[in-house]
């Protein structure tokens, strides 16, 4: 399954699954339906890409500005825009060739190489330790958000979630003697 | 893939799905089932159709979950289920895993410690799964059964509450399996027999499909079911 984390929000429902269907299919991908925007806040989840249509990016410009370089419309035209675009009224295999193409530039951006940093290895040895999650933000100084998003890194290159398994692995590559 | 109805033929379900065999043996089905439908076994068998089609079309489809059908369910017929289940870990995957990685370290070229790691990664999710599996019937099964005889002493019944639907997040058990299959595809280096190494990843991933499958039952249905069960006791 692919690590890539999408976002469907749609108004119509089976636009909105036929497009997840293809995400799940041809790609690996398993994007979350968000039938409203109001949850997609709540979840407080960033996504790494975000499909909605130009209504419901319109009215709902304060959750999207922010999150501008990571949307995707899905339109019925071949309307002109800043953001990549998805014609819904193209054949099958050419929405898929544009779906696959937006997803592989997107890869290209984002830093795809597999080593961990200096800083995941850190942040590594502590979670393999025993540490909690707080206790790595202030061993480290930096915030717990960020002790997040290294771990999220961190599981998404190695493959491993738990923290247990992460202590294996620490073990295994001699980042830590015993736990 | 599309779901399968009263209709449809056992033998199609277990050869769209092999794994479902191991299903089918929970409900006392076993192989050789010839052209009979899901209808003709539960009528021979005198199982409850929509119960048995729902687990097994949980078990062959990640998307569905039935939620029309769920209050139509008892949990006493979800707890039989899952008590068969847990002990077909217990009697066979568990042991069939064991027996792989023994045989798979033993059969290893030179000492390689990773392989050890990971064995004893293992033999820590077997204990919290017996953990679970012991807690399943010292409490949390009981319990249940308690409240639903409770409930069927009075008048109310599940229609009187909203059934709320818990996070299907994944669970430790199921996290700690899928790395262990990850260190072995992925971080797996030095000198080992790569057949019985297959033999060790084949059976882990069936007992983690198997325990995702199965946890989507804990915590789709029963956990909902209990949590109505407790809320409609509750109004007496």
């Amino acid at each position: 399954m692919n690590s890539l984390s999408v976002a469907i929000i749609l108004r119509n429902t089976l636009d909105a699954i036929g497009l997840r269907h293809i995400f799940a299919s041809m790609f690996s991908v398993n994007a979350s339906l968000l039938n409203a925007i109001e949850n997609a806040d709540a979840s407080n989840e960033n996504y790494d890409l975000y499909f909605t249509d130009s209504e419901t990016f319109v009215a709902n410009l304060e959750f999207f500005l922010p999150r501008r370089s990571k949307i995707v419309l899905v339109t019925d035209s071949d309307l002109v825009s800043s953001f990549p675009s998805i014609n819904i009224r193209l054949e099958e295999s050419r929405i898929i060739d544009n779906i696959g193409s937006i997803l592989h530039n997107f890869e290209q951006t984002v830093d795809s190489h597999n080593e961990l940093s200096a800083r995941e290895v850190e942040v590594l040895k502590l979670v393999a330790t025993g540490f909690l999650n707080k206790e790595i933000a202030d061993k480290l100084g930096i915030s717990i958000n960020t002790v997040l998003s290294h771990r999220k890194n961190i599981s998404a290159k190695l493959g491993i979630r738990s923290a247990s398994g992460l202590s294996v692995y620490a073990m295994m590559n001699g980042y830590i003697s015993h736990i | 893939m599309a779901l399968f109805n009263p209709d449809s033929k056992l033998s199609d379900i277990v050869l769209s799905d092999v794994s479902v065999i191991t299903v089918l043996n929970r409900f006392d089905i076993f192989l050789g089932v010839g052209d009979k439908t899901v209808n003709e076994i539960c009528r021979e068998k005198r199982l409850d159709v929509n119960f048995l089609l729902a687990i097994i079309n949980t078990n062959v489809s990640d998307e569905y979950f039935p939620e029309t059908a769920l209050k139509s369910f008892k949990a006493s017929e979800i707890i039989e289920y899952l008590k068969k289940t847990n002990n077909y870990y217990l009697q066979f995957q568990i042991p069939n895993i064991e027996r792989h990685f023994n045989s798979f370290i033993n059969h290893s070229i030179n000492d390689n410690n990773n392989l050890e790691l990971m064995r004893n990664f293992f033999l820590e999710v077997k204990r919290q799964l017996i953990d679970r599996i012991n807690d399943d019937n010292s409490r949390w099964f009981p319990e249940i059964l308690r409240l639903e005889s409770s409930l069927k002493s009075s008048k109310l019944s599940l229609n009187e509450v909203e059934i709320s639907f818990d996070d299907d997040g994944s669970d430790s058990i199921e996290d700690k399996l899928s790395d262990l299959i990850s260190m072995l595809v992925r971080h797996l280096s030095g000198d080992y027999d790569l057949n019985l190494c297959l033999a060790v990843i084949v059976a882990l991933v069936n007992i983690e499909k198997d325990i995702r499958q199965n946890n989507r039952i804990r915590n789709r249905i029963l956990k909902p079911l209990t949590n109505a069960l407790v809320a409609v006791n509750s109004l007496k």
